[in-house]
């Protein structure tokens, strides 16, 4: 057309995926090392305020060449006028100000290297995973700062709702604000104690995302590869660079790796017996392999080791059938000297049915120690329904997934409870009948 | 892949963006702020693409009203009412206030609030198009 002026806008570039929530998180990092931990809240309100304001941008003039240096000059401005308007308002509090600014590292440049981002995001890694932090905020924390999840995504990934999720974020802010945390990279003894933290809170965080889940799957999927990624940050810098750290992060690739064939085509839940390995995504497997070999530098076996070592073992049997369940009770007896937990016991108790059959298994199941912690959850019930249907003994079976069915809270869980209940009570038929 | 332009003369339009202010999105997660810049930029590129669109620009917040004999009384924005505020503009060149309307209707911002205005610009004849002169042609989509 004649008059489309020479200036007309270009093809906009195109933004990576999740670059919005990426980069919130990526924000809060450099806007921290700005203003300080204490100013945690206003850190977040300059950030959202940065979004907001390139999304109205960039809808409408297009997006910029370079959207990150955009978007944080944006941001640094921002925060050097809220700190003037506060240095204004409160004159008291002017010194405190003015020194902080000058003890404050510079203000970072629109054209931050790699090496600060990632620096950036290790250092609220341990901000948001600090022991006077509780592990489940420290999770949430975790998503809403430096993975840029909204309250309302987080609320959905946790079945819970925004309210009580934003409830619980101010409640952990003001924990973080009275306990004094620095920006930094802990060093020196402090370092391996707050290093567990963060890897704990990650296996938390790739947890919630494994776990089965109605409706909002991919959203759960994602915490998982969030938790992937920040491990992958976490590996890259010198002081997270360790053993136990290739281990989980081994443990997680391998677990992430058999995703695809989790589910069927309905979204039913598979067990790994019917799933369909060809599904399973090789290149994780082989990623989850070589950290797992780093992994064994040292002599550190931590509960990561050992979990990874299960994983790879079913990651590099051919079928269900070539499955060294010999070796994997080895593991699980070693993860229960490790840690005593019922539900280590539970998950090795399914090994014992696989080489010892499913009464030495319902054995098992009866000598947990602590079992009565396990009652309320449904994979106690599942597992010994399973044993009991196995052993032919239907009725058993039927209370037992009966009482799984009423303890299983989502969606997949339920349908698959649903069905192995169904198949107790047909058998059950000709019997009663 | 577009298709030919119609026949009928081009007249120009502008389509002015009410409600896109930072409160409009607040509520939107960054995977939705994503999708709704992407595809915000999709239908103004399709346009640029079938030559309807001629240029776009988002407006800047801050507003000074001035009014008053010899401009006395000068008010800072922002107005009152968020919604009333201009955020931006794009001007068309179609076959009429209908299309004008149609590709404001296919705007993805409406489904978060979005309220768009079309008004045609008055009759030029550079184009060699005769509009009628005194109507006043205005429509205002608001978001379904």
């Amino acid at each position: 057309m004649s008059d489309v002026p020479p200036d007309a806008p270009r093809q906009p570039a195109q933004l990576v995926e999740h670059f919005f929530r990426h980069e919130t998180g990526r924000l809060h990092g450099a806007l921290l090392r700005l203003l300080g931990v204490h100013n945690l809240a206003l850190a977040e309100d300059v950030a959202q305020e940065a979004m907001l304001r390139a999304l109205r941008t960039w809808s409408m003039g297009g997006v910029p060449p370079n959207p990150s240096a955009w978007i944080t000059q944006v941001a640094m401005n921002l925060a050097k006028d809220h700190l003037r308007r506060q240095r204004m308002s409160a004159g008291k509090e002017a010194a405190i100000i003015t020194h902080h600014e000058q003890t404050i590292a510079r203000p970072a440049p629109a054209w931050e290297t790699a090496h600060e981002i990632r620096d950036d995001t290790l250092r609220l890694m341990f901000v948001c995973c600090h022991p006077a932090v509780a592990s489940d905020a420290q999770v949430v924390l975790a998503l809403k700062m430096i993975c840029g999840f909204s309250t309302a995504e987080i609320a959905r990934a946790f079945l819970s709702s925004e309210a009580a999720i934003e409830k619980q974020l101010t409640r952990t802010k003001q924990r973080i604000h009275e306990a004094g945390i620095a920006f930094e990279i802990p060093e020196g003894e402090d370092l391996a104690p707050r290093l567990n933290g963060v890897l704990a809170a990650l296996y938390l965080l790739f947890n919630e995302g494994y776990k089965a889940s109605s409706g909002d799957r991919l959203l759960r999927e994602e915490l998982s590869h969030e938790a992937i990624r920040l491990m992958a940050v976490l590996l890259a810098h010198p002081a997270g660079r360790t053993p136990r750290a290739h281990a989980l992060l081994a443990l997680m690739l391998l677990t992430a790796a058999r995703f695809p064939s989790r589910l069927d085509e309905h979204g039913a839940l598979l067990r790994l017996h019917d799933q369909d390995r060809s599904k399973w995504d090789r290149g994780l497997i082989e990623q989850g392999l070589l950290h797992l070999v780093a992994a064994a530098e040292g002599d550190d076996l931590s509960e990561y080791h050992l979990q990874a070592g299960i994983a790879a073992i079913h990651c590099t049997a051919t079928d269900y059938a070539a499955t060294d369940w010999a070796r994997i009770l080895r593991h699980y007896d070693e993860l229960y000297r490790l840690r005593p937990s019922p539900v280590v016991a539970l998950n090795r108790a399914v090994v014992v049915a696989h080489l010892h059959g499913p009464q030495a298994a319902l054995d098992a199941l009866a000598q947990i120690t602590g079992r009565d912690r396990l009652e309320s959850h449904y994979l106690l019930h599942a597992v010994a329904g399973e044993l009991h249907w196995r052993l032919k003994d239907e009725r058993a079976a039927a209370a037992s997934f009966r009482r799984a069915l009423a303890l299983a809270h989502v969606g997949p869980e339920q349908a698959y409870l649903t069905r192995m209940l169904e198949r107790a009570l047909d058998d059950d038929t000709p019997l009663s009948a | 892949m577009s298709a030919p332009n119609p026949p009928t003369p081009s007249a120009p339009f502008l389509l002015f963006f009410r409600n896109s202010g930072p409160e409009t999105h607040a509520h939107l997660s960054p995977d939705q702020r994503q999708q709704l810049v992407t595809r915000w930029n999709a239908w103004f590129e399709g346009l640029v693409a079938e030559g309807k669109a001629t240029e776009g620009q988002p407006l800047e917040l801050e507003t000074r009203l001035v009014s008053g004999p010899g401009g006395a009384r000068v008010t800072d924005g922002p107005f009152p009412e968020a919604k009333e505020a201009i955020g931006g503009y794009v001007k068309l060149m179609v076959s009429g206030l209908d299309e004008a309307t149609a590709i404001a209707q296919r705007h993805p911002g409406l489904a978060y609030g979005l309220i768009i205005e079309v008004r045609q610009m008055t009759p030029t004849c550079h184009l060699g198009v005769n509009t009628k002169p005194n109507e006043a042609s205005d429509v205002i989509v608001h978001p379904s």
